[in-house]
Parts: C-alpha cells; sequence; structure tokens
C-alpha cells in the first residue's frame, strides 16, 4: 500500500482548553491529505466538476489514539482502498513526525454523483481512468 | 453452473426468492429474513429502508450474479423499486437467453 505524505504544524488556534488539537481539526487535516493525493492524478473537485462529476462524503469516521499539541509538527498519510462498489474510500494516519507515533486514523467514503445529483453506479470514460490510476497507485506493493 | 442459472432466471418463483436471499446476504441484515421480504415491498426508504449504498452494493451483486449491469441511479431506481420489480428487470436484462444460445455453447 502507497501513502501520500503531507507536513502540518499544529497551530495555537487549533487547540482547545486543555492544550489538546479540538478533535473537529482532524477533518481539516484529512482534506488536506485528501487534495494533495487528488491533485497528483487530476481529480481535484474543479477537475471532477470538469468532467461532470462530484464526490461527496457520505461516511466517516475516526479514532483519536493520542492528542496533538500546539507547535506539534504531524504529519498526515493518506491512501485509498480498492472499492468494491462505485465509491472512493480514502485512509487517513496522523502521526507525529518526531516519532511516527500514531495520533489518530480515519476513514471517509464518497459516492461519486453526476453534477444534476444523480448517482453513478459504475465508472467509465475518464473518470474511471482516473480514478483506476490513483487505486493502482495507492494499492501497489 | 451457467445451466442452473439459466433455470433460475427463467423461474420467476425461484428468481424472486433467489433475490430476497441475496439482498439479506449482500447487504448483511440483521433484523429481517428472506422469508420476511414481501416482493411488492419498495426496497427503499419507506419498505425495506435501504439507502443509496445498499444500492452500489446490490448493483454489484446482480452484475456478479446475473452479468446484468445498471448503469446509474436513473435505472436503478425503477430496478429496485421491489423484489418482483427487480427480477422483471432482470428478466429482461438477461443475455443468457440469446436467441442463438451460443452463450451456453460447450
Amino acid at each position: 500500500m502507497q501513502w501520500i505524505e503531507t507536513e502540518e504544524v499544529v497551530r495555537f488556534n487549533e487547540v482547545d482548553e486543555w492544550g489538546m488539537a479540538w478533535y473537529g481539526n482532524y477533518m481539516a487535516w484529512f482534506e488536506a491529505g485528501r487534495m494533495a493525493l487528488l491533485e497528483r492524478f487530476d481529480l481535484m473537485p474543479g477537475q471532477m466538476v470538469a468532467l461532470g462529476f462530484i464526490a461527496p462524503v457520505i461516511k466517516l469516521t475516526c479514532d483519536y489514539k493520542k492528542p496533538a499539541a500546539c507547535g506539534d509538527h504531524i504529519v498526515i498519510r493518506t491512501t485509498v482502498v480498492k472499492p468494491e462498489i462505485a465509491a472512493l474510500n480514502f485512509i487517513f494516519e496522523i502521526v507525529l513526525k518526531t516519532d511516527r507515533s500514531l495520533l489518530a486514523r480515519g476513514e471517509t467514503t464518497q459516492v461519486l454523483l453526476t453534477t444534476d445529483k444523480k448517482m453513478i453506479y459504475r465508472l467509465s470514460g475518464e473518470l474511471a481512468g482516473r480514478v483506476n490510476k490513483l487505486v493502482d497507485y495507492c494499492c501497489q506493493a | 453452473m451457467r445451466r442452473k442459472l439459466e433455470t433460475i432466471v427463467s423461474d420467476t418463483k425461484e428468481l424472486r426468492s433467489f433475490l430476497k436471499r441475496m439482498i439479506v446476504e449482500t447487504l448483511k441484515l440483521e433484523d429481517i429474513t428472506a422469508e420476511d421480504i414481501d416482493g411488492d415491498t419498495p426496497l427503499f426508504r419507506e419498505g425495506l429502508g435501504l439507502d443509496s449504498i445498499d444500492a452500489l452494493e446490490l448493483v454489484v451483486a446482480v452484475e456478479k450474479h446475473f452479468d446484468v449491469i445498471i448503469e446509474d441511479e436513473n435505472v436503478g431506481k425503477e430496478a429496485f423499486a421491489s423484489v418482483n420489480v427487480l427480477a422483471g428487470f432482470i428478466q429482461t436484462e438477461y443475455k443468457g437467453f440469446s436467441k442463438n444460445g451460443m452463450r451456453f455453447a460447450g
């Protein structure tokens, strides 16, 4: 499995009263990881729309393992798993840069709709080509 | 195997039972058995309560078992109206019943 890595620093405005990164911020970090991966395969949201598709997230899970603190350098690791259905399944791991300890692990599921909001059940054409390249890259040994 | 599939598709009653079992198994339904499903009950929302992700999984199951393709939501809305409607859809779309029988040759 191949992962893309993106770095962030936990900002002062991202920590809560207890000095820990607020739980909702992890979603924004996942999104940074997702963008870094999608950009490589010409699947950025605007590029998807140009092909006539959108990919809304319909499921999100996140396991919090260890809190991040203000100033921590974190690495967002992102990959996709081979889907059995016409959907995109991203996996994210957020690790501390210094010792690579796992802070959080999350997953999202995105379905594919046409821009007029009809769900597609099978990928075809240019979209299928780009998504297959993404999946092949991430699923390589 | 192919011969068996042809038998199932051509027997409406058997096909409907097969589809009920397929739905329960594919979606790992726990509170409902194949026997509980009424053939005319809508599969989605107010009926069995399935959602759009369930539809994606059923599309894969239908293609795997019958080699029948449900392209998108427009087709899916009609095909997944109920078990009985789905059975009719599969009987219409099933390519195994080609006139020259080439598909089953050998």
